[in-house]
């Protein structure tokens, strides 16, 4: 269970990308965050994981504080937390497989990976890993000569290392050719459906959200305008969230 | 209209040139004031400057060596029958003494055969007690064969039955070429500069790899001890990169002794720290910040995030430039020597201040080559990297 309190957060120029959102997400919710860009999508995600911290407000990882931990707890708290990129966030001149085990690095005996040494298990670990998203044959290959549903996997395969509870994907396919949206997004949902991960995934297109989301949350200017089943976002809804400008959106997104 | 966007003082454009070149002109004047350029010394020294650069240019590459010499003996029984004849061989450069044996005060002939062609000979006594005894030199002639008149001196005579003997010191007329040992000097010289630059690239890398860090606003500018650290090691690096290597190591050559490359390496390494750190903290700065937000992410601590997102972005860079600095410090080591630093440059002036103008050459011409050859070695390893 993870509970989002009064969220608020004021960027030091001013901007306010959140205000006052509060939410609860169960175990094994596959939870869609809807809203136009600068909408505080991103910055709703990173406040989870705390990349970014909140300006106010709390979240709660089971009964474990995770705005109040500190940076050893922060650690072992994101440990369980696994995110995927818009932008992939590779290394792009290490290999598949060394991107892979990065995900493993906070478990890493803290010597042995500064070293640049991991055990043999980890090493299996991350060939089923990349195994499973299909790309173990590129495990030798440097990351930037792979195309981007293949980096996209890699982004998945570096998450499954952290045997997360929850996954944050931050747009995960907003790079990607909208054919390989699904290529992706079944992982998500195979993670979701047999590992019981919660999922909490951005999407921008409204098939996508009817088709893998369980729960869905709409934002507008930092506030939360919808929360509700999928199924009760239909074009008038989905018009409210995106605005009455984002006819294009939402053409593309009914389409 | 545009004046109206930049409303500010224009003079017409025929004024204003009128103007730019009469003060490019006044500048061009107190330039002649202050620096005095004596165009009749340029001429009247055209001596003086056409020796030494006939000096330059003809750099001492090369010593001339003589193939060597031999000494060849015979033994002259004075008087006769004192000791035994010595028998001649048939062949092969050999003496003989016309008539085979003499009394005091006699003369005899020494002839030799294939000594070789033209070739100058000493000749002496070895009397019975070893002494030597120097007679005279001789020349052989066009078909290597020596014919001298001897005084048979009284002081030859056999002692015990050992006689005096007649010795010849051949020396082989021609000569070979072999490297001169100025060469020598300055390949060991070079070998010090290419190792003073090599030992200061290595040690000025080591302590920019830190500062580098602590320079780059993406990793270190963060709350208020960030800051100050970001900005006064910045400061740092500014401050030591606005001192020419030069005037560094003239400092340095007066703390650990003039000529002493260890006054080169100082001078160097805390040039090339300043000015890696420098260069590496932009490299570091133009990361992507992509990976390290993922690690981060993940769990990892800050000294993983560095070693797993941030160096394989940098590697690269790093290796390119550290190369790179090698190249230029091995260029500024030679110059370096002028003022106290060792190595080649060093060795330069030294033979400059002697006026051996031909030695300069040797060192001028190694300093090109070796230029020559780093510059493309440097390119040809980073090309490897980008």
């Amino acid at each position: 269970m993870l509970r989002v309190e009064h969220l608020t957060k004021v960027y030091p120029n001013g901007t306010v990308a959140l205000k006052d959102v509060s939410f609860e997400v169960p175990d094994g919710e596959f939870l869609v965050v809807i809203g136009l860009s600068g909408s505080g999508k991103s910055t709703l995600l990173r406040c989870i994981n705390r990349l970014i911290d909140p300006t106010e407000g709390k979240i709660f990882l089971d009964d474990q504080e995770i705005t109040s931990a500190n940076s050893t707890e922060l650690r072992h708290i994101r440990r369980k937390i696994g995110m995927i990129f818009q932008q992939f966030n590779l290394v792009k001149r290490s290999t598949v497989l060394t991107n892979t085990l990065n995900g493993r690095l906070g478990y890493a005996n803290p010597f042995l990976s500064l070293l640049g040494i991991w055990p043999q298990a980890d090493k299996d670990m991350a060939m089923a890993a990349l195994n499973r998203v299909g790309i173990a044959d590129k495990a030798k290959n440097r990351a930037d000569a792979l195309s981007g549903g293949q980096q996209q996997r890699v982004g998945i395969s570096r998450a499954l290392m952290q045997e997360p509870r929850i996954i944050l994907a931050d747009e995960p396919v907003a790079s990607l050719d909208p054919v390989l949206a699904h290529s992706i997004l079944q992982y998500l949902e195979q993670m979701n459906k047999t590992d019981r991960v919660t999922v909490i995934c951005s999407l921008h297109f409204l098939d996508l959200v009817h088709r893998y989301g369980t729960h869905v949350i709409g934002l507008k200017d930092g506030m939360k305008v919808f929360e509700g089943a999928p199924s009760e976002i239909d074009r008038a809804r989905f018009k409210a969230i995106y605005g009455e400008e984002a006819q294009e959106v939402r053409a593309t997104a009914l389409e | 209209m545009s004046n109206n966007k930049h409303p500010r003082l224009r003079l017409p454009k025929f004024t204003g040139r009128i103007l730019i070149s009469l003060v490019l002109l006044v500048l061009v004047i107190i330039s002649i004031q202050v620096t005095q350029p004596d165009m009749g010394k340029l001429i009247s020294s055209f001596e003086k400057g056409r020796q030494i650069t006939d000096g330059l240019l003809s750099p001492d590459i090369l010593e001339k060596k003589s193939l060597g010499s031999y000494t060849i003996s015979i033994a002259v029984p004075v008087p006769c029958n004192s000791a035994p004849q010595e028998i001649i061989p048939d062949e092969g450069h050999r003496l003989e003494i016309v008539p085979g044996c003499a009394n005091p005060r006699d003369l005899v002939i020494l002839n030799g055969y294939d000594l070789g062609e033209n070739a100058d000979v000493n000749m002496r006594w070895v009397l019975p007690n070893g002494k030597l005894f120097s007679i005279r030199t001789a020349k052989t002639d066009s078909s290597g064969n020596l014919s001298e008149e001897i005084d048979v001196r009284p002081i030859t005579v056999a002692v015990d039955g050992i006689p005096s003997r007649l010795e010849i010191e051949v020396f082989q007329p021609g000569s070979t070429y072999s490297a001169s040992k100025t060469i020598t000097d300055v390949f060991n010289n070079m070998y010090v500069t290419i190792f003073m630059a090599l030992l200061a690239t290595t040690i000025g890398t080591l302590f920019s790899l830190p500062l580098s860090f602590l320079a780059a606003s993406n990793i270190t500018r963060k709350g208020v001890v960030g800051s100050a650290v970001y900005y006064s090691v910045r400061f740092f690096l500014n401050m030591i990169r606005s001192y020419e290597p030069l005037v560094m190591a003239s400092i340095f050559a007066l703390i650990v002794g003039f000529g002493n490359p260890f006054a080169g390496v100082l001078a160097l390494s805390v040039v090339t720290a300043a000015s890696l750190g420098k260069m590496f903290s932009e490299s570091v700065e133009s990361i992507d910040p992509g990976p390290i937000e993922a690690l981060q992410a993940s769990g990892a601590t800050p000294l993983q995030v560095v070693l797993y997102a941030v160096v394989p972005q940098i590697v690269p860079d790093f290796l390119s430039f550290a190369i790179y600095h090698w190249d230029i410090n091995v260029r500024i080591s030679t110059i370096i020597g002028f003022v106290g630093g060792g190595g080649i440059g060093y060795f330069l002036s030294e033979k400059i201040n002697t006026f051996n103008y031909s030695s300069a050459g040797t060192a001028i011409l190694a300093i090109i080559i070796v230029v020559w050859v780093l510059d493309f070695l440097s390119s040809e390893i980073r090309k490897q990297f980008t």
